[in-house]
């Protein structure tokens, strides 16, 4: 049977959304957006960049799930289509993390990727 | 100055008339070099350093006004993009590119610029480069009413000269402390009659080149490019080793704390012919290098060259082969400064 073709998009876990809604409440920004991109830098080339903003940047990609609204700018998303945002909790947790797809190669502390 | 000089197409002559004479400034009293065929850029925006800080080996992040220094654009694999020589100008950050690289660099620039606030134009067109070296150079400059006493290695400072509104720039673009004057296209031949008139001896490229290769600087496509690390192109004073990620950040750390480097830039002194590109083998046939670089010392003197060895084999004093050929190469360490010493604002 043929499957239909999901378009790629950034989703958020259930889990990232109650921590981001937690500490927008925490910080006293509820209703602002969660704006999500890549920076160049380091080890392996591009990092991940995630701020909690009043307002999305002008020409950003709006997606909204499990209650928090996400926006990433369009040349990031190129690099972030697919990828789940999620929370690593615990005392080995590591805070957001992205699941990025797109990743190929990743620098030994994890915290930059090439594609 | 001969027509069609201070162009990007035509940066300067092979030589004024006797290469020796113009070495012979280098080494001993003060000679000028059209180098308007460097890649010079402008970046500007609130988000320039932290974004070059993220992309290449030194820190930059921190430079003030007037401060500069050199700084390696790598690869994730920690392979060298291009030596950027940089400085903080006024309202915006003044970068100079090997010849012929600023299209890659800015390419290499907007790939990583996401949501910074970063422009960067090329002002290779619109302004010429004008080199001025060796020993006597700060003391003519004075003499023109540009007092650079005080100025550090890879600092800046904006003057009048010849009429003109330059930036006088200490750098080592010749191994040895250098003043680049960057000067508008329409008044760089007035800055250069200023200068020659005042006793610069007007430099080739031929007695330049020779006096780079003797000083061990290296240069793109030579010594350092996309099949070396910048560790063994000598270029260990641009980089930080405690400012945290860049861009091969990584493999450039292993290599220097496990002392993993396979080859090193080193100076060669040649009894006979050799070529750019000639194998190097030991004494015993194994193979130990490659040739990078070879000048004739103007004047009759000595084939010197830079080449590219074996950790094995490269030792002061050591004696190698040069393959197909009845030469000999007498390796010494390079005198250039980067090789060594951090350069740091």
């Amino acid at each position: 049977m043929a499957t239909m073709q999901q378009p790629l998009t950034i989703n958020i876990t259930e889990t990232a959304a109650e921590h981001v809604r937690h500490f927008m409440m925490v910080d006293g920004k509820e209703g602002y957006t969660v704006r999500v991109g890549v920076k160049g830098g380091g080890c392996s080339g591009l990092t991940y960049d995630l701020n909690i903003v009043p307002e999305a940047g002008e020409n950003d990609k709006i997606i909204e799930e499990h209650g928090v609204r996400l926006s990433v700018d369009k040349k990031s998303y190129v690099f972030l289509a697919g990828t789940v945002l999620d929370y690593s909790g615990g005392l080995n947790g590591k805070g957001f993390v992205f699941n990025n797809p797109n990743a190929k190669t990743a620098c030994g502390c994890g915290t930059s990727f090439s594609v | 100055m001969p027509d069609g000089a201070l162009t990007q197409v035509n940066a300067g002559a092979a030589h004024y008339g006797d290469p020796a004479v113009e070495f012979a400034a280098l080494e001993s009293g003060v000679g000028v070099t059209d180098r308007s065929h460097v890649g010079r850029l402008r970046l500007r925006g609130a988000d320039v350093l932290d974004l070059l800080d993220r992309l290449t080996t030194n820190k930059l992040e921190t430079l003030e006004p007037g401060e500069g220094m050199p700084s390696v654009l790598t690869t994730s694999k920690g392979r060298v993009v291009d030596l950027l020589t940089l400085t903080a100008a006024d309202d915006y950050l003044l970068c100079l590119t090997s010849p012929g690289r600023q299209e890659a660099v800015v390419e290499w620039i907007d790939f990583y610029t996401f949501a910074e606030d970063v422009t960067v134009e090329d002002a290779s067109a619109d302004t010429a480069q004008l080199s001025l070296a060796g020993p006597g150079a700060a003391t003519l400059l004075e003499g023109l009413g540009v007092d650079v006493s005080g100025l550090p290695t890879f600092h800046s400072r904006a003057y009048a000269l010849a009429n003109a509104d330059v930036l006088v720039w200490h750098t080592l673009s010749v191994g040895t402390p250098t003043y680049e004057i960057i000067v508008p296209v329409a008044a760089a031949t007035g800055v250069w009659e200023a200068l020659t008139q005042a006793g610069a001896v007007p430099t080739g490229y031929q007695a330049r080149e020779a006096y780079r290769v003797q000083h061990g600087m290296p240069v793109h496509a030579a010594e350092f490019g996309d099949d070396t690390n910048p560790l063994e192109s000598r270029l260990k004073g641009a980089i930080s080793f405690n400012k945290g990620c860049y861009i091969g950040q990584e493999v450039v750390a292993r290599l220097n704390t496990y002392q993993k480097v396979q080859r090193r830039l080193m100076a060669v002194t040649f009894s006979g012919n050799a070529q750019i590109g000639d194998a190097l083998k030991s004494t015993d046939g194994v193979a130990a290098g490659v040739v990078t670089s070879v000048a004739q010392v103007p004047g009759g003197g000595t084939l010197i060259g830079l080449a590219l060895v074996r950790q094995e084999h490269a030792a002061p004093d050591a004696t190698l082969l040069v393959a197909d050929r009845d030469t000999t190469a007498t390796l010494s360490e390079p005198a250039f400064a980067l090789a060594t010493e951090p350069v740091e604002a």
